[in-house]
């Protein structure tokens, strides 16, 4: 009797971890799906961002592009980076979701996600200081807030850096679930 | 029938304490019970990697407060005067190296509380659940100390070579002091942030081979 009974919970028991683990994988997918889109629009839209003033003023330069400022071109190269991994690790989160079982290859996963996050969130970070720096300036350093001259290029690089802050949380998300998926045991 | 069930429910709690025949599968507690003779090799393998991990846990702590520590005493003041009209720089004059400052303390911080789970870890190494929250608590830390740096490097390039199109000055022409310590805080803590990289492996690569 007390050998049936254990046979059928451990049959239970081994039919719920696989389903768990598959629902853990496909939503994996899906935020994949959804930081591939905040990171390519993030690089698109700081990528295709100039202006060009139409007079004359007490700067020599009257032109802005994301290529004037090095930690821009940084940016715009990590996220198409991070962008094109994930668009190549999408055949092994398939493959997570059709063998949920599968361990070493999560472990790979989540280490290039740690990896390809902390690029993201350099890249990200470095823009977000100099965006920060064009829009205050600083006394101390006489480094003048450009901002007030050049604003819709201010408003667009702005606006690029929040598609690659969602795609820096998903990624942590996107790490939890392979942490929670590891430890699920067999 | 009566004595067959009493004779189960006499039964299922000794097998569930026995010592050396007893399995582990029928409950899974955070702290195990002793270990079969066949998990050796693994028992050892992890306790080997959660070694490591302490250590390298001790690197990051070293690292992130000599980090933090080197920004918040980098200040000069020139003895001369120069076109500016200030003379002497400090890291909060610049709100991203009070950012710096903080964030690195607040990983420093966080590092010193997660010791203790990772000690757990060591004494116990079938654990999963210190694990699983040692996995979690560090790419956050690893996303709060990727941001710092990054924000720090790319102000510390920008005093080091200025830009020609937006009339921003080098300040490390007069400035060397506190440019070199401010640069120097900065791989301080991008050292930190590969350490947590390999920490996140050890992490995973440990859960990896519970059964």
């Amino acid at each position: 009797m007390k050998a049936v009974a254990s046979d059928s919970s451990e049959l239970k028991s081994s039919k719920l971890k696989p389903g768990v683990n598959r629902g853990l994988s496909i939503f994996d997918f899906i935020l994949r799906l959804a930081a591939i889109v905040g990171a390519l629009g993030s690089a698109i839209a700081m990528g295709t961002t100039t202006q060009t003033l139409p007079f004359a003023t007490q700067f020599i330069q009257f032109r802005a592009e994301y290529n004037d400022l090095p930690m821009f071109t940084f940016f715009v190269v990590a996220c198409a980076i991070v962008s094109g991994y994930l668009v190549l690790s999408l055949p092994l989160s398939i493959f997570h979701i059709l063998r949920s079982r599968a361990r070493a290859t999560r472990v790979v996963l989540v280490f290039l996600d740690a990896g390809m996050m902390a690029l993201l969130t350099s890249g990200a970070s470095a823009a977000a200081a100099i965006v920060y720096l064009a829009h205050k300036g600083n006394g101390k350093t006489n480094w003048l807030a450009i901002c007030q001259q050049f604003n819709s290029f201010c408003e667009r690089t702005s606006g690029s850096l929040i598609g690659s802050f969602v795609a820096i949380v998903l990624l942590m998300i996107m790490i939890f679930l392979s942490g929670a998926a590891l430890s699920r045991r067999h | 029938m009566k004595t067959g069930e009493s004779t189960s429910i006499d039964i299922a709690p000794e097998t569930n304490n026995s010592g050396p025949i007893g399995k582990k599968k029928s409950t899974t507690p955070l702290l195990a019970a002793p270990v079969p003779v066949t998990d050796r090799g693994t028992h050892r393998m992890k306790r080997g990697l959660s070694i490591f991990d302490f250590v390298l846990r001790i690197g990051v702590l070293a690292s992130a407060l000599a980090a933090a520590a080197t920004m918040g005493t980098s200040d000069q003041t020139l003895p001369f005067f120069t076109q500016f009209f200030q003379f002497e720089a400090s890291y909060d004059d610049l709100p991203t190296f009070q950012f710096f400052v903080v964030a690195m303390a607040v990983v420093a911080g966080y590092v010193v509380l997660s010791i203790p789970f990772s000690i757990v870890c060591i004494i116990r190494p079938h654990a999963a659940g210190p694990r699983v929250l040692l996995l979690i608590l560090d790419s956050v830390a690893l996303t709060l100390n990727t941001a710092a740096a990054g924000a720090a490097a790319a102000v510390v390039s920008l005093a080091h070579s200025g830009n020609s199109s937006t009339n921003w000055l080098a300040v490390c022409n007069q400035f060397g002091d506190f440019c070199q310590q401010a640069s120097g805080a900065v791989v301080g803590s991008f050292a930190a942030v590969l350490l947590f990289l390999l920490l996140i492996l050890f992490s995973a690569l440990s859960l990896k081979n519970s059964h």
